[in-house]
């Protein structure tokens, strides 16, 4: 039968959405079934969205780049997405995500470039832009320093990524800082198949010391006072393995953000942590980061908890907090 | 209208599903204003013999005039196992389908495998689209049972230009590129392929990170709305086409990428 014959035969080629009744016995010339459409009222997802004031747990400027003049302009894409998903603060860092020969760019001198470029934007958008600064502990002074200058320029939490675990005891005193300063650790985490110690049996071609949820519940329990954010529970790792391996762990919070926005994370995260420690964040991913949660089945005071008062509760225990 | 093209029920062997059963499909498409799905048998990715998922579908949409009247259904083909021939003609001619959705990493052969392109141009004589796509899950989180291309290895999940060849081998098909998770760059010829194919691409993917620029770069008439639902969630394909500025795309525009497109690539 060529494509002619066939429109004719089904009458698709009519006006109106028509489609065989053809099933099991029944002949497809006998009957014509007009596909009529929801008479359902419209969504507003644009509405819905603009309900939520937000506060972004996770995002980045342009992390491959170091001249200010790109990061200016990035910035400036920062400040389009906050108008158009109101976002009313972002919570800016930039991790030294760079590798030498495979292995993380561990050096003093690239956590205090990367600050720097943060310290730049929060002074050009100070109403919508704060930081986190980014360090290393296995320099222990050298962070101790960076820390003390990032807050006195007003940074409000830390961000580290794969270059040391967690769970080090390299951390130990930094964390001891950051429960002193009642500020957060946002540490970058994964669950993925051969990555940072999970069924190493494979291979996840990814640097060692990537943090996975055992080495967030090791640091928390040995630190109950202190305060942990696990990256993106979307960043593309087995979500459901990490909220169940944080499940007991009070102090550890999870931000939602990345690029995976499977239908039931939102909803199977409330369930397993609870409505306190979930932490919208978008990882720059802007439109399934907000998405995935107005999609699930989060009641009005859930939402606004996770969209900005649980970060806006850290913020406010060190005095950092949006009003 | 809302048109959603990138739909399934069914089951995900390494995952429970929600949402995953035409009434509860419905019901999520009624919440959230869609009209209509295009969907799928997700069991028909794991069944060796594919055709008894499609039948799977076609029982369940018969059972309640509520799904007839909401749901197109697509069958699943597997262009390598005995009697796909007859699967195809039957689902086509007798069971009602309105195009067909191809899995070659899933079942094993390559894109540009001969019997792939024959399918492809028996379903294009038919007068229906094929629709592949980059992914299923996202491969981080994979099962240990899943298959094995990976982001960031050396066996990496698709982009663009895995599925471009057989464009290039059927270039006179309708095609549907669904879930558009990595990378878009594509150099001139191949962009100038896309342009002119009959092909149109969902907008749940996680690349389109900017709608208005995908439009600006492909054409307005490249893009319709889906949702790759019941995996990933059932807004954010919506909220890509929605909360783009009037000055970035007119209502015209929006209703093209809403069901406008969808319409046209399958003849309704």
């Amino acid at each position: 039968m060529n494509r002619r014959k066939f429109f004719a035969s089904t009458g698709l080629s009519a006006a109106g959405l028509l489609v065989t009744e053809s099933l099991f016995g029944f002949n497809p010339k006998d009957k014509m079934v007009q596909l009529t459409g929801a008479p359902s009222a419209r969504y507003d997802v644009v509405k819905e969205m603009m309900k939520y004031p937000k506060i972004d747990a996770h995002v980045h400027c342009d992390l491959g780049n170091s001249n200010p003049e790109a990061q200016k302009k990035f910035a400036e894409i920062l400040m389009e997405y906050a108008e158009r998903f109101n976002i009313r603060k972002l919570i800016l860092s930039k991790p030294v995500t760079k590798l030498i020969k495979g292995v993380p760019d561990a050096s003093p001198e690239a956590f205090i470039d990367h600050n720097n470029i943060i310290l730049g934007l929060m002074k050009l958008h100070p109403d919508r832009l704060t930081g986190s600064f980014t360090f290393n502990p296995i320099h222990l002074k050298a962070s101790l320093e960076e820390i003390k200058r990032c807050v006195d320029q007003g940074m409000v939490g830390a961000k580290t990524y794969y270059q040391t675990k967690i769970s080090d005891p390299s951390f130990y005193p930094i964390v001891e800082k950051m429960i002193d300063l009642k500020m957060i650790i946002h540490t970058h985490a994964e669950t993925q198949l051969g990555v940072g110690g999970y069924r190493m049996k494979y291979n996840g071609n990814k640097p060692k010391n990537v943090s996975i949820p055992e080495d967030f519940v090791e640091i928390a329990k040995r630190y109950p006072e202190g305060m942990f954010q696990h990256a993106h529970i979307g960043g593309g790792g087995d979500w459901e393995y990490m909220c169940k391996a944080l499940k007991n762990s009070p102090n550890v919070y999870v931000d939602t953000s990345g690029s995976n926005n499977e239908e039931h994370m939102i909803d199977f995260a409330l369930q397993q942590l609870g409505e306190d420690r979930l932490l919208f964040g978008s990882d720059n991913c802007y439109y399934q980061s907000v998405g995935k949660i107005l999609a699930s089945n989060l009641n009005e005071a859930q939402r606004k908890k996770i969209f900005f008062e649980n970060f806006n509760n850290i913020l406010r225990k060190g005095g950092h907090h949006v009003d | 209208m809302l048109i959603d093209i990138n739909a399934y029920v069914g089951h995900w062997p390494f995952q429970q599903l929600k949402y995953n059963t035409c009434a509860a499909l419905l019901e999520r498409m009624n919440k959230f204003g869609v009209d209509i799905s295009v969907i799928s048998n997700l069991n028909g990715i794991f069944y060796k013999n594919t055709q008894p998922a499609n039948e799977e579908l076609i029982a369940e949409i018969r059972s309640n005039k509520r799904f007839q009247d909401r749901f197109i259904p697509f069958a699943v083909i597997n262009p390598i196992y005995a009697g796909w021939k007859d699967d195809l003609d039957i689902c086509v001619n007798k069971l009602g389908f309105k195009g067909v959705r191809i899995y070659p990493k899933y079942h094993d052969f390559d894109i540009v495998d001969p019997a792939c392109i024959e399918l492809v141009k028996r379903v294009r004589d038919y007068g229906l689209p094929v629709a592949f796509n980059f992914r299923m899950v996202d491969s981080r989180q994979r099962s240990w049972m899943d298959i094995d291309y990976v982001v960031a290895t050396p066996k990496p999940e698709w982009n663009l230009k895995n599925i471009l060849p057989i464009i290039k081998a059927v270039p006179d098909a309708k095609y549907m590129i669904l879930n558009f998770a990595n990378n878009a760059a594509l150099n001139e010829e191949e962009m100038n392929l896309v342009k002119k194919s009959n092909l149109i691409i969902d907008t749940s993917g996680r690349s389109i990170t900017n709608m208005a620029d995908f439009i600006k770069n492909y054409g307005k008439d490249k893009f319709a709305f889906g949702t790759h639902a019941p995996i990933l969630d059932y807004l954010t394909g919506q909220l890509r086409i929605e909360s783009l500025r009037d000055t970035e795309a007119d209502e015209a525009t929006k209703e093209l990428l809403r069901s406008g497109n969808a319409k046209k690539i399958m003849g309704i």
